[in-house]
Formats: structure tokens, sequence, C-alpha cells
């Protein structure tokens, strides 16, 4: 096995404050959302909770942002400008979580300091990061003050339609939340991609030149 | 039936009258007809002024009737003096001489309201009196003649409007005045609440307990009384536009800044939710959406003549139960035709269910400050829904809807403006929730086991056992 320096520490920085603020909004969210149902802390708490774990997030967004735009590493995002190629390559990852896994067989996907993501992770990822987040991001804003910003929610229908869009996206991270370490915990050990994300080396198979 | 007035002293009004009215007639003849009529106006006012207030605000100064007036007095401050109505109602000519001494109105004196009474048709009267409320009705007439501002004030408000609308009961002039012992604004005797007592005396009642009519009691001339909130001519309905809330900040200028210190979003709950919703305690409350053009800015009004919110709502409430949240969606297509695609809407308002109980306004020690009251699903505001629409007077006309129309996926576009995170969360969503949870437990749980379950049959299916 050889080691590689995969996740730089601002990424390693943003990924856990990430990873700790969302678990926290989700469970705030889901506070605020089911009243009775769920008893974690008393309603206002919750809500000002989830109101300062946004604007952490927005900010550690921030972190992720500016790393990537002012680093070579954006590349990791698309090592592979072929559209056909990415998504033959999403097939083939796919069917390996999903039937390949089970046989043994090897992961198509080898990590590389440029090539961290599977084209599946890569894909979903730049969707996560540039569409779902900024917009969770965005109307969850528009809801903290209601009142400031009216005339936006207005315009994007009121106030039931922003609340509804920032739910649908909130339903998606519900999920998301118990597939992604889950699916962390599909490397070559259980822990080891956990590992990778704190001391920023993966550990990968060394190529063999006569195979 | 008139009885015990004599003729000759009455009629004395009359004479009286005309006596004034012609000095210096001669002096003017031969000015224009035009000029004539004018000089007329003009002296008949002078008359008044000179004869009516020299003359008589000595009497009024002292508290006592002038001479004229006493005259009159002989027979109409004879406690009997009454006259039997055709309808079967009793007119009473009684005039209370030493209220009427003291009133504002003894400086006109009698015959300025009374100036049709003369000799000749007095007594007894000619003129036909169909019932009391029409005799008030004609002298309404008279009292605009000096307090036209104050028409013009009474004509805006929805007693007006009711007045209009053939309501029996609607109060006027002497619904709430005695003209004839009329007395200044601050010497109206509040601690009864009359006048508006005599007609809401149950909502008087919640006042006088609450803790403005409280303050009011211990002498305290800052707390509200009926015509803060109200207006006193101008009465309008204070659930109508920001009227109330208006009337609350007028005096509670900090309420803001005191609940932003604790409240989230402070200023859309104080926009939301009627300062009587959280400040009455026990009080029902409901949603009311109310049919908000957003065009002009402001909430729609019934047209007048042919009422048009309650027949709509009837038509499309094709069960006669209250509005489903599809029928809700066509009520508001019906408002949205011809030209209006999408300029009304519905805004919510939490509000007190109920005239009497919106006045039991307590100490802010007891109000509703727990979040959990309202934002937890089916929480009791949430239990009772209303369409409306303001009459031409600012009184809601309402139609009741269902409570799912709340809670419904189909109400995201009918009710966009008002949403209670929890309170009034869709029910749809819940769903999705829920399946995003057994998606992302179930899913590793499943994949866990198809892994075990190869691990296990890995040399028959021909796989490795170390997968």
């Amino acid at each position: 096995m050889a080691r590689v320096y995969v996740h730089p520490l601002p990424v390693r920085i943003w990924h856990w404050t990430n990873a700790f603020g969302f678990v926290i909004m989700i469970l705030t969210g889901f506070q605020i959302r089911y009243v009775g149902l769920i008893e974690l802390m008393p309603f206002r708490t919750a809500v000002l909770l989830h109101n300062w774990i946004g604007f952490v997030l927005i900010g550690n967004f921030f972190i992720w942002l500016l790393f990537y735009l002012f680093s070579d590493k954006i590349k990791v995002y698309h090592p592979d400008l072929s559209p056909t190629r990415h998504f033959l390559a999403s097939i083939r990852q796919m069917r390996f979580y999903g039937y390949g896994i089970f046989k043994g067989e090897p992961n198509p996907h080898h990590i590389s300091a440029y090539k961290k993501f599977n084209a599946m992770q890569s894909m979903a990822y730049q969707v996560m990061m540039l569409l779902l987040v900024p917009l969770q991001f965005y109307t969850g804003l528009l809801l903290w003050d209601v009142e400031h910003f009216s005339g936006m929610i207005d315009a994007l229908g009121g106030v039931r339609v922003v609340d509804t869009a920032h739910v649908l996206i909130f339903i998606f991270f519900v999920g998301f939340i118990f597939i992604h370490p889950y699916l962390a915990s599909l490397g070559h050990t259980r822990t080891a991609h956990f590992k990778a994300m704190i001391t920023g080396y993966e550990d990968v198979e060394e190529k063999h030149e006569n195979g | 039936m008139q009885t015990g007035c004599d003729q000759a002293v009455c009629g004395i009004i009359g004479t009286t009258t005309e006596a004034r009215f012609v000095v210096g007639w001669g002096k003017l003849e031969t000015m224009s007809t035009y000029m004539r009529e004018h000089f007329e106006t003009l002296l008949a006012a002078l008359v008044v002024f000179v004869f009516g207030l020299a003359g008589f605000a000595a009497h009024a100064a002292e508290g006592t009737a002038s001479k004229a007036d006493q005259q009159c007095l002989v027979c109409h401050s004879n406690k009997g003096l009454e006259k039997k109505l055709p309808n079967g109602e009793t007119l009473s000519l009684h005039i209370d001489e030493p209220a009427f001494a003291r009133s504002a109105h003894n400086v006109l004196g009698c015959s300025v309201c009374h100036g049709d009474v003369t000799l000749e048709n007095h007594p007894p009267l000619k003129k036909q009196i169909k019932s009391v409320r029409d005799n008030s009705l004609a002298m309404a007439a008279v009292c605009r003649n000096c307090h036209a501002n104050v028409f013009e004030r009474y004509e805006a408000g929805m007693h007006a409007a009711l007045l209009r609308a053939g309501n029996p009961a609607a109060p006027f002039c002497t619904d709430c005045h005695n003209p004839h012992a009329a007395v200044a604004k601050a010497a109206f005797d509040l601690a009864s609440g009359a006048p508006c007592s005599n007609c809401h005396s149950s909502i008087f009642t919640a006042y006088s307990d609450s803790v403005h009519g409280r303050a009011r009691g211990k002498g305290r001339i800052e707390a509200p009384v009926c015509s803060t909130c109200h207006g006193a001519h101008d009465v309008t309905a204070a659930s109508g536009g920001d009227h109330l809330k208006n009337a609350c900040f007028g005096c509670h200028a900090g309420a803001l800044s005191a609940h932003q210190k604790w409240l989230p979003n402070a200023q859309r709950h104080l926009d939301t939710i009627s300062c009587a919703a959280c400040h009455t305690p026990g009080a029902k409350r409901k949603v009311d959406l109310r049919l908000y053009d957003t065009a002009a800015q402001k909430g729609l009004t019934e047209k007048q003549g042919v009422p048009q919110f309650d027949l709509k709502a009837r038509a499309v409430d094709t069960e006669d139960k209250g509005l489903s949240s599809g029928e809700l969606q066509r009520l508001l297509q019906e408002f949205n035709h011809g030209g209006n695609d999408g300029k009304t809407i519905l805004r919510g308002r939490l509000e007190v269910d109920g005239a009497v109980e919106i006045h039991q306004l307590a100490d802010k020690s007891r109000a509703a400050g727990q979040c959990e009251s309202c934002h937890r699903a089916g929480s009791a505001p949430f239990q009772r829904v209303t369409i409306s629409i303001a009459d031409q007077s600012g009184r809601r006309i309402r139609y009741d809807a269902h409570q799912e129309v709340l809670t419904s996926a189909i109400s995201v576009d009918s009710i966009r403006g008002f949403y209670v995170i929890g309170g009034t969360r869709i029910e749809l969503l819940d769903v999705l929730v829920l399946l995003a949870l057994m998606a992302g437990i179930g899913g590793p749980i499943a994949h866990l086991t198809l892994s075990w379950w190869f691990r296990r049959n890995a040399k028959r299916i021909g796989g490795r056992d170390d997968s």
C-alpha cells in the first residue's frame, strides 16, 4: 500500500465542520418541524441553533469554494472532461456498489491525488455543492428573516413555497447523512476513508508493472 | 296624543324666530335677488350668533335655560309629556330642564334645532311621525347642520354602513347622544361604557375585566376605551386592516423591540398574529385567510350591491360543509378571472375567534409565550379556518374552510403567504421525510445484508469469501 495525500487541510476542516454542522442542522430541523413528536430541545433553542449553525455553514462553504477556485485541486471534480466517459464510469461504479462489491470484484476507481472521487461521487458532489447546498442556504436565509426578505419570498411564490423547497432539500440530506458514511465505510477497510479524511492520506494499492 | 301644552306659550318659539329673521329686511329690498338670498342666510346666522350667543350664553354660563327656552319648558319639563305614535310606540316629549341647562346645546336654544315648530303647527304637532326611530333619523339632518365634519366621519364608519344596509339596529346620532343633555367629550361617563355598552354590553363586560378596563377603573386615563381602538364616529371593526395594530402600537410603542428580544422573526409574528391572539389567555383562536389584491397592495373589499364573495364561496362549496383545499383553489381562481391572473391571493392571520373574547386582554405576564403552542402540528389555533373579505365598512365577511387546507399539498399555491413552521406543515412532505429515513437507514442495512449473504454463499455463486 502506498500513501497518497488527497485531502488538503482546508478541505478536511471544511469537511468535518460541514459534517457536524449538517448533523446539527438535521437534528434541529427535525425538532423544528416535529414539535411534540421529538423532544430533543425546546423549539426556540432549536430555531436559534439552526440559525447560528446555518451561518457557520454558509461561511464554511466559502472555505471550500475559495480553496477549489484558487488551487489546482479543482481538477478532482472533473478529472475527465468527456461526459460520455464520465457517464459510463458512473454506471461502472454503480454496478460495483450494487453487485460487484458483493462478489469481491476490485473497485473500478483508483484513487490518486487528482482523482480522489469516483465518477459517481464527482457528479453527486457537484450537484450538491453547486446546486443543493447553495439553494438550501438561500432558502434558509430567506426563512431566517421573513420580513426583511419578504419581497424576494413573494417573488418566489410565498413563504410556503420557499419552506417547501427548503424541506425538500432537507429530505435529500436526511437520506444523504446515512448513505454517505456508509459508502465511506466501503474502502479497503471499514475505517480507511474515515482515517484519510482525518490525516489527509489515502492508502492506495501500488501499481505493479508486471500486473 | 299630545298633552299639557299651552298653545299661546309654545307658539312664541315660532313668532320669536320669525321676528329675528325680518330685522332690517326693508333696507335690503333694492339689492339683487341673488344677494338677498345670501344676506338672508347671513342674517339668520348673525341673528343666531348675536341673539343666541350673546343672549343665551349668559344663561348657559349660569346653568339655566334662556327665557325663550323656559317658555317651551313650561310644558316640556313635565315628565309625563309624551306622544303616542301610530305604530304603538311612545315618543317622549319631556326635557330634563337642569340637564338641558347644563348641556352644550343650551347655548343654542330650542329654536335652532326645532325651527320647523311654529305657532300655527304647534300644538298639536301636525307632522306625521311613523316611529321614534323615524323621528330621530329625520332630526339627524339637523345635527348635520352644525356637525358636518362629524357626519363625514360617521358616514365612513361601520355604523353608517349598517344603516345604509337597512339594519334596524344601526345606531345614529341620538342613539349615542341625548341632544337635550349633550355633554362635551371629556364629560362622558366612560366607566359605564355608555353609549357603546347600550348595544355591546357583553363586550364591555369583557373589556371591564381586561387589563385595560381595570387600569381605567383605577383612574389611569391613558388606558384605552372603546373609541381608542374603534373610533368614536368613524367606527370601524378593529379586525379590519392595520387599524387595531396601530391602536395597540399607539400606546405600546416599544412592543416590537420588546418582542425582538426573545421572538425570532418578531416583525412577521406581529404582522401575522393579532395582538389579542397571544394576549387573551384561554381565548379560542383561528386562522383567517384574507383575500388580498397584490396589484393594489391591499385587502380585497366586497363590491357594493350584489355580494360576490358569499355567492362564489357557496358555488364552489359543493357539499355545503366549508371549503376543502381543492374548493379553496377554485374560489381563488374565481377571483383571478378576467385579467386578474394571480393578483388575488390569500394572506393568513391568526386571531381570536369571538368578538367578546378579543376584549379580554390580560397583563403581558399571562400572554402566550410558548412557541410550541402554535408550532406543533394540529395546535388549537389551526382547528378553525375561515376565508374572508372586507365589506364596505371594513367588517370581515367570513366563510368556513376545512382545517386540512392548512396542511394540504394543494394549498402550497393557494395559501402561499401563510405558513407556520411545524404547525401547518404539509403532510405529503412528512411522507417523503419518512421515505428518506427508510432509504437512508434501510439502504445500508440492505446492502450489509446482501454482503453478508454473498459472503456466506460465496463459494456457491462463484464470489470471493473476503469480499
